[in-house]
């Protein structure tokens, strides 16, 4: 009896299971803290966050930096051209991808395995490498301080990771049904269009997510690209609105906050299949 | 005329050839089983006569048309996959209709063919369903009704029974039959399993390394296998081998099966001296007391089916476990002492190569 209790005590209790818990506590907090700061931040005065009342709990929610940003003309131009990158460049992305992916898994050819390697390689390289002669091609070009670099960019530099992620995809649609539409009179344009794309929403959904968040993020190419406020993206505009003496923190936290409401929403309308494609392969369906 | 003519067939992937020089004929409305272990090349085959894989030599002619060149979706076959192959994100009426869609057939008309093949199959109430909420069985009549519905002069059917269970395996069965019947159409099945093999084909082809080994009915197979392989290959249980010496007496023929001496058929003229397997079917072996029998043997393993009893025997004079086929009311248990006599005017003689000797 009193050692089927102590069984029981020791089932109870695990020592793993609650340093788990702890760990992942932590690393929630870890995480969302900067989010916290900046929300914090966006609704306090500068006066405020200059005296280090940064994380105290607000008295009276102030409103003013976002009256502040929604009044800036320079905020509509950010937005508008982060969506003029970041939807073109999300698209050719994922669609070159679906079709590199689409080839090398279905119709490989003498070599293929080979290109596919050169092309994942590009994932590898780190951007400062690529990224003077990359400002050089483009001044040539005349396309300094226009969007259409950091389009081409960002569409070369995801071409890797979606070709990986489909091509891999592609791998699981059975060979039979490919043979199967093939019998019935698909090209190989239908197979892809009306079979494997339609089976494949989830890894594009996947696709998506990341691609546009890593987009509407990224900072780096658009500081380089661009040199004035009319094709400056969201992320290097929120830099800008510091002052020269001064840093708008409030100001600054409250247009962070909205940036980064396209993410979420796009986030959220994908998540269910996100979550689906994640997990897809791990067992068996 | 032929529906399907095949002449010379090769196939090669690299440096290896899959199927060697195969020539076949199938009638108009025959059910012709093409049958042979995993790897034999019957699936290959099958998908050459599909257009999916080119052939390396040989041609392929269906309905009297050279077809070896012609894309796949006018060659006028249609094939149901062995992991049926429907579209997850169509509908079985879409699944269906697929064919036409990519061929603009109007709406209407596809809607009137489906309609038609959805109660030629009895899947009426399944027609608004994903694959996914479909039964091993309704899948199969999908890909079936798929194939059905652009009228085809080949069907082409590659192990669409071996996904399902034992018992749904026969009721499948029966069904390709009375479709067959029904539809009066050329089919071609493929399958490793000899009895479906058995019971479906007007016709049999067995393969094996990618060439045909034997062809005819399915009792000509069973009763005359023109080798070794075949010999083993048709007929459940499968044939007894019986290693054996074989020599002359004066102007007839015996075999010793270890100490044993068996009197062979008398109508053998021309066998070689020496080592040679004889094939025994399970039903021409009989157990009877140890003194009577042509070789004696112990049971090691009985299985009592009902309608009859298999039962497993080692026999003294060779390393071989045999299997026979014994009527229900014949009581053996295991560990008895029996005496085995072989139907001597059933045996099947073959050299140590598997070919068929007399």
């Amino acid at each position: 009896m009193a050692d089927a209790q102590a069984r029981v005590a020791a089932r109870e209790f695990n020592p793993w299971r609650a340093v788990l818990v702890i760990s992942l506590g932590c690393l929630a907090v870890l995480f969302l803290a900067p989010t916290v700061g900046v929300l914090l931040s966006s609704i306090k005065t500068t006066r405020e966050i200059a005296f280090g009342e940064l994380w105290t709990v607000p008295r009276t929610i102030y409103l003013g930096n976002f009256v502040e940003i929604l009044t800036n003309p320079a905020v509509p131009h950010y937005f508008k051209n982060t969506v003029l990158v970041t939807v073109p460049a999300t698209i050719l992305s994922i669609a070159l991808g679906v079709l590199a992916g689409y080839v090398f898994s279905k119709l490989p050819f003498a070599g293929s395995n080979l290109l596919f390697l050169v092309i994942i390689s590009g994932m590898f390289f780190p951007p400062q490498v690529i990224l003077i002669p990359l400002f050089q091609f483009f001044n040539a070009l005349g396309l300094i301080d226009t969007l259409w670099p950091i389009i081409c960019v960002h569409t070369a530099l995801g071409i890797p990771i979606c070709t990986l992620l489909m091509r891999n995809f592609f791998a699981t649609v059975p060979n039979a049904l490919r043979d199967a539409a093939i019998l019935e009179g698909a090209s190989e344009w239908q197979v892809l269009t009306r079979v494997a794309l339609p089976i494949s929403l989830p890894a594009i959904a996947v696709l998506a997510t990341l691609q546009f968040t890593w987009i509407w993020n990224d900072f780096l190419w658009p500081l380089i690209f661009t040199q004035t406020d009319e094709n400056r993206t969201i992320m290097v505009g929120i830099v800008n609105l510091r002052g020269q003496y001064s840093v708008a923190w409030g100001v600054q936290g409250a247009l962070s906050l909205l940036a980064s409401l396209p993410t979420l929403i796009v986030f959220l309308f994908f998540q269910r299949y996100f979550i689906k494609g994640m997990t897809m392969g791990a067992v068996k369906g | 005329m032929a529906d399907l003519r095949l002449e010379s067939v090769s196939k090669s992937f690299g440096q290896e050839e899959v199927i060697h020089d195969v020539s076949l004929e199938v009638a108009h409305g025959e059910f012709i089983v093409f049958v042979g272990p995993s790897g034999c090349g019957k699936s290959t085959l099958l998908r050459l006569v599909t257009g999916l894989e080119s052939v390396t030599s040989g041609r392929i002619f269906i309905d009297g048309v050279d077809v070896t060149h012609v894309k796949p979706s006018d060659r006028r076959v249609a094939m149901v996959f062995q992991s049926y192959a429907l579209f997850p994100h169509l509908t079985v009426a879409e699944n269906i209709g697929f064919g036409l869609r990519l061929a603009k057939t109007p709406a209407a008309e596809i809607r009137r063919r489906v309609a038609e093949v959805a109660n030629t199959l009895r899947i009426e109430e399944l027609l608004e369903r994903k694959p996914r909420q479909l039964s091993g069985g309704q899948r199969q009549r999908v890909a079936i009704g798929r194939s059905i519905i652009r009228s085809p002069k080949v069907f082409l059917f590659d192990e669409p029974l071996s996904n399902l269970d034992a018992a749904l395996r026969v009721l499948m069965r029966l069904e390709i039959t009375r479709l067959h019947n029904r539809l009066q159409a050329t089919m071609i099945f493929v399958t490793h399993d000899q009895t479906e093999a058995m019971t479906l084909a007007d016709r049999i082809y067995v393969f094996n390394h990618g060439r045909i080994e034997q062809s005819g009915t399915p009792m000509h197979l069973y009763n005359a296998p023109a080798n070794r392989f075949v010999a083993g290959f048709i007929g459940s249980p499968a044939m007894n081998f019986l290693p054996a010496k074989v020599r002359r007496q004066e102007d007839r023929f015996t075999a010793a099966i270890g100490s044993s001496v068996v009197p062979l058929d008398r109508s053998l003229r021309n066998l070689p001296q020496g080592e040679i397997s004889i094939g025994v079917r399970p039903e021409h072996m009989s157990v009877v007391d140890p003194a009577d029998g042509d070789v004696e043997a112990t049971i090691e393993i009985v299985e009592e089916l009902g309608a009859e009893v298999i039962a497993y025997l080692q026999i003294d004079a060779t390393a071989e476990p045999v299997t026979v086929r014994l009527p229900p009311q014949r009581q053996v248990v295991p560990g008895q002492r029996v005496g085995v006599r072989l139907a001597h005017e059933s045996f099947h003689l073959f050299d140590s190569d598997g070919a068929l000797l007399g």
